[in-house]
């Protein structure tokens, strides 16, 4: 049986002072410590000191490529999560950062909410200890089977549903927007759907599954504006 | 017409004018030397004459040559003018001359030229009339007509036969730089080549078109560059909106006019967002940077965007129905599934609730027809940068990417209208 670790050690190296400081307030919550490195010296010092669980790499630097970053962990054989968070959408650079052993690769602009949802499954990949089975509360997910528990309950969820449950309890306690849960969920065809009322059709699904099921409410609706999964 | 031709042309025409002209020349020259020297012939007999009739005091023996005749006839005194004049000169045959038979005549006309004079003799007044052949001057003149004539053919043939094979080869850089021209592409980086010429005109020629080629690649690329440049810039505040607008919603409840508020902004700034994405595709698309190519099956690639898309369908309450035959096209993947994602995402967003989509695919094309709006649309602009139909909430760069990418894998991409469908087709290229 596998619980997400509560204190979660998180490196930020991004450049980019804004960004830096609204990833370091959003992941720092709910107790997790996160330090923070604005260039390529400081990343590279921080990694050779300390262990985190996930450190998040943007690729362009002052100082240097952020890649090399990456390599030293690898060559150290580190087994820090890396998430590299990059400008650059191309393949080309998407595989080279998997190939030296990347875990993911998040292309800017990205939502928080997507970018803790990564984070987590790292974190969730990374201590996996034989165990593939997910708690929050009444609520059991066997990740590996993606079969979902309500106590003794077995509920039959679509993959959007699934898809839509994790992202919940991988942002719990957050506001999440519903742009970022149609860019989730459908990737780049949300472009088509000028509101997004088909978002509206899962949750509802979703939480009518949950209830039956006799799970609490979680989910709690704001204005059209996002959701937010409570406890 | 070719430069060449237009120049041969004129060429020949004053060429053969000019030898025209110069054959005349040669005619009347040689004609009047020719007929001075038959006069002076004439001049001598007639002289001859006197001094025979001064020594002897009786007319000489009338005789005739094959070239000469000389006649006197009694005249009434001083009734004859002395004069030199054109005739003809009547050659008698020989008898054994086969031509006697051949004619049935004593013989035959040739121009001639006569001195008609008068002399007295003891007292009375003759006319004598001597008449010489110019049959040499014809033939002669007839030589300098053939000549002439035969330089002028032979003066064909070599400008001919120097069009032909020198010309040609003296034009060839002319036409390898057209042809350089005719093929010329901004987006290509291979430069046009020099040529191998040592003509000065062609050499400028070949100069001014590298310079003028490699400045429009320069500014193309330094254009491409810009909005490349522009796109990834953009990115950066782009990520650092969202990112607050990701943060300032978990700071507190906020009312429903707020969320509103922040409901647009997230829609707006994913907007933004999809635009810039869009030109950095097109960069990349327009700079061929996809390059890697597969096989792909078009019937699954399809029937996977439909089930991707199911839900917006039923959101729409459109009625989808599609016929897809098995068809494998050779291409970029990620670029073909942009492609059909683009169209039939415009299918849907130009379409009305409870409207119509009808998907075929066949070994020729692959078709998306849709209901909409009742006009047509304008064909020249929907494929232009940011060209939208009102209210279209798309970046106005979906079909210039489509059809760049067509354009990339020698697809076709047109648009008709047939009411009530707007029909988009894809063509495939003919297999080999």
């Amino acid at each position: 049986m596998f619980i997400i670790k509560t204190v979660l050690k998180i490196l930020i190296i991004e450049d980019e002072k804004g960004l830096r400081e609204s990833i370091e307030e959003y992941f720092t919550e709910a107790g997790n410590i996160c330090e923070i490195a604005g260039d390529y010296e400081t990343g590279l010092t921080k990694i050779n000191l300390y262990r985190y669980d996930c450190i998040l790499l943007d690729i362009t630097l002052p100082g240097g490529n952020g890649i090399n970053i990456l390599k030293n962990l690898k060559e150290n054989n580190h087994s820090d999560g890396v998430l590299i968070i990059s400008a650059k959408n191309s393949l080309d650079d998407r595989l080279q950062g998997l190939d030296l052993g990347a875990d993911d690769y998040l292309v800017k602009p990205f939502h928080l909410s997507e970018l803790k949802s990564r984070v987590t499954a790292i974190i969730r990949r990374k201590s996996f200890n034989g165990s593939n089975v997910l708690l929050f509360n009444e609520i059991k997910i066997d990740l590996l089977s993606k079969e979902v528990k309500v106590g003794k309950r077995k509920i039959k969820l679509t993959p959007k549903e699934y898809a839509l449950l994790l992202y919940f309890i991988s942002n719990k306690g957050k506001m999440v927007s519903k742009n970022a849960i149609a860019e989730h969920l459908w990737g780049d065809g949300v472009d088509i759907a000028d509101d997004y009322n088909f978002i509206y059709s899962h949750i509802k699904n979703l939480r009518k599954k949950l209830m039956e099921a006799g799970c609490k409410d979680y989910i709690q609706a704001a204005y059209g504006m996002g959701y937010k999964f409570t406890d | 017409m070719k430069l060449l031709a237009r120049y041969n042309r004129v060429n020949l025409i004053t060429t053969i004018i000019i030898l025209l002209i110069t054959g005349f020349a040669y005619y009347q020259a040689i004609s009047w030397v020719l007929t001075r020297q038959k006069d002076k012939d004439l001049e001598d007999e007639e002289m001859e004459i006197f001094e025979y009739v001064a020594l002897n005091h009786h007319l000489p023996q009338t005789f005739e040559t094959k070239h000469q005749q000389i006649s006197f006839a009694e005249a009434k005194p001083n009734s004859i003018k002395r004069e030199i004049v054109d005739t003809v000169f009547f050659k008698k045959w020989d008898k054994s001359n086969p031509k006697r038979y051949k004619y049935h005549a004593l013989g035959e006309y040739e121009p001639g030229r006569a001195l008609i004079s008068s002399v007295t003799v003891t007292g009375k007044y003759y006319r004598i009339l001597v008449i010489e052949s110019k049959a040499e001057t014809e033939d002669l003149l007839q030589i300098i007509f053939y000549i002439t004539i035969g330089v002028i053919t032979l003066l064909l043939i070599v400008l001919f036969a120097t069009n032909r094979f020198i010309l040609n080869r003296l034009w060839k850089p002319f036409y390898s730089l057209m042809q350089e021209l005719k093929v010329f592409n901004i987006a290509d980086p291979t430069a046009i080549p020099k040529l191998d010429t040592s003509i000065d005109e062609f050499k400028d020629l070949n100069a001014v078109v590298f310079d003028m080629t490699t400045k429009a690649k320069t500014d193309y690329i330094a254009l491409k560059n810009f909005t490349e440049n522009a796109s990834h810039e953009l990115l950066t505040p782009i990520a650092v909106i969202n990112s607050k607008l990701d943060t300032l919603i978990q700071t507190d409840n906020f009312s429903e006019k707020q969320s509103k508020l922040l409901s647009d902004l997230y829609s707006g700034v994913s907007r933004l967002n999809r635009l810039n994405q869009s030109l950095l595709l097109l960069v990349k698309i327009e700079n061929r940077l996809l390059q890697d190519q597969q096989i792909i099956n078009l019937r699954e690639l399809t029937e996977e965007l439909i089930v991707q898309f199911d839900e917006i369908f039923n959101d729409k309450k459109l009625k989808l129905s599609y016929q897809l035959d098995d068809k494998e096209i050779y291409a970029n993947r990620y670029l073909i599934e942009i492609l059909l994602s683009n169209l039939v995402t415009n299918a849907i967003r130009h379409n009305y609730a409870g409207g119509e989509i009808i998907i075929s695919l066949t070994n020729e094309n692959f078709t998306i027809q849709n209901t909409g709006e009742n006009t047509p649309l304008p064909f020249e602009k929907i494929f232009t940068r940011f060209h939208k139909s009102s209210g279209s909430e798309g970046s106005g760069l979906g079909l210039t990417i489509s059809r760049q990418i067509c354009e990339n894998f020698n697809l076709g991409l047109n648009y008709l209208y047939s009411v009530p469908y707007h029909n988009f087709t894809i063509t495939f290229p003919e297999q080999a």
